[in-house]
């Protein structure tokens, strides 16, 4: 049934091919870079160098668009996952910024109260803005503090750099705060340290610029002139704000038309559109004494 | 297979062509992390349709053809192209296949062998550096891409090869196929 000659052919082809194989390999290994084998394989590579050349040229084409096939592919796996990664670093990013911000936005209050002229003992109680007013007309913030935190109606309330409202309506883990710049409010305070007095008003629409009003066009107010609330007592009412609270520098003086009172513009310090964190004052507070300012401005 | 000039040259030619085109254009296109290796392919291919002896001869040309151009350690290529052609041959020989499909499934275990045993050839000659597990992906890319071209390739060699062989799978198979039985329906199995 088996030809013994096939078989033998068979095997010594197998043999013979095998040991050239493993007998080149021995002598390539053991060989030097200009020995017989190196130089077959430069003379080859040299003598199909055209070859390959033309061919490579002829198929660039091919190449072109399976790697244009190929590409396209990995152009997209690349595209779902740079938009994956980029989601995550936007998270992150957020977060870091977020927490940049608190960071930066509680040193400021924590220094606040460092300065000279703050009042004493006020008792303040951090709280995390968990909404606002979406038009102009109304400014106010919602805080994440309530009444059960020791909050009332009506206590002042801080931002970094300075005094921002009060809080108008307090529930049991909210509050709601009335910014400085809303059309309703209304902030006793002085010029410090020159000590004229007058009422902060805000200019809707712009946050950016409260009104010093009712002030005697006598007593001279100067451009970069602090603002602090007056914190005035009398017999009968007492300012809601206790006396010394920063709320911003003077930048213009207007006279009204009858030059009676003065308009003094007031940048307020807080930056009141990008508030995150508050503290509400829950004591009045007491203000100090080397910070006593002359009231002549009755 | 029958020996013949002819044969060489068609067998010569089609290495060369295989090469060239493997090194000039297949070997540059990137798909899905690995490439196609046609010169396994042809080699397999040549040895499906033409035997052991033709096989090994065919893998040893391949092979030292294959590292003459690319440069690299010579003999490798060689010894482990010889191995699979005689492997595929002697399948051939041994089992005798005609199923039209075959090709496909000798295609990709002869690619298999291939990367797999020059792989280790590789490993154990002058590899020094650390292997990235990614070379696993591309053998594995390599034999899915090769088992899609198996088919048309076997067919080209086999008509290309044609006029030198010895016996064409492909016809005994047709041999093979049962007479079309003819005559009325109702006289079919009866002995008239």
């Amino acid at each position: 049934m088996y030809d013994r000659k096939v078989v033998r052919r068979r095997r010594a082809a197998l043999a013979v091919f095998v040991v050239l194989s493993i007998a080149i390999l021995t002598a390539y290994f053991g060989e030097s870079g200009g020995g017989f084998f190196h130089t077959l394989q430069r003379g080859a590579q040299e003598a199909v160098a055209p070859i390959e050349t033309g061919a490579s040229r002829a198929l660039k084409p091919v190449r072109d668009l399976f790697s244009w096939a190929g590409d396209t592919i990995d152009a997209k796996d690349q595209n779902a996952e740079l938009k994956k990664e980029v989601q995550q670093l936007r998270a992150a990013l957020a977060k870091s910024q977020t927490a940049l911000r608190d960071a930066g936005q509680l040193k400021a209050l924590a220094s606040l109260q460092d300065e000279n002229y703050f009042p004493q003992s006020t008792a303040p109680v951090t709280a995390r803005v968990i909404a606002r007013s979406s038009t102009v007309w109304y400014s106010t913030l919602k805080i994440d503090k309530g009444s059960s935190d020791g909050l009332r109606d009506n206590q002042p309330v801080i931002a970094a750099g300075g005094l921002i409202g009060k809080l108008t309506t307090v529930t049991g883990g909210t509050a709601e705060v009335r910014l400085i710049t809303d059309g309703q409010s209304g902030v006793s305070a002085q010029v410090f340290p020159a000590g004229v007095t007058g009422v902060v008003r805000p200019e809707v629409g712009n946050p950016d610029d409260l009104l010093l009003e009712h002030v005697e066009s006598g007593r001279r107010v100067t451009e970069n002139t602090l603002v602090i609330t007056s914190g005035f007592t009398s017999s009968r009412t007492e300012s809601l704000f206790p006396r010394g609270i920063p709320i911003g520098r003077v930048t213009k003086v207007d006279l009204d038309e009858l030059e009676t009172y003065q308009r003094v513009h007031v940048k307020p310090f807080a930056d009141l559109r990008r508030i995150d964190v508050v503290q509400v004052l829950t004591r009045r507070g007491v203000a100090q004494q080397n910070a006593s300012v002359e009231d002549t401005g009755g | 297979m029958i020996l013949s000039v002819g044969a060489f040259a068609r067998v010569g030619g089609l290495l060369l062509l295989t090469v060239v085109l493997q090194l000039s254009a297949l070997s540059q296109l990137n798909l899905f992390g690995g490439h196609v290796d046609i010169v396994i392919l042809v080699v397999a291919a040549v040895s499906y349709y033409g035997g052991s002896v033709t096989g090994c001869a065919t893998g040893f040309s391949a092979g030292l053809l294959l590292d003459l151009l690319t440069g690299t350690t010579m003999g490798a290529s060689s010894l482990v192209l010889t191995a699979v052609g005689y492997g595929v041959g002697r399948f051939r020989e041994v089992r005798d296949p005609s199923h039209g499909l075959l090709p496909l499934a000798v295609g990709t275990v002869a690619t298999a062998c291939w990367v797999v045993a020059f792989a280790a050839v590789a490993l154990m000659l002058d590899i020094g550096a650390r292997v990235s597990a990614l070379v696993l992906r591309d053998m594995i890319v390599t034999v899915l891409l090769n088992a899609l071209l198996a088919l048309p390739v076997f067919t080209g060699t086999r008509k290309l090869l044609r006029p030198s062989l010895a016996v064409d799978p492909l016809e005994v198979r047709r041999r093979r196929r049962p007479p079309r039985e003819a005559g009325p329906i109702g006289l079919r199995g009866l002995e008239i």
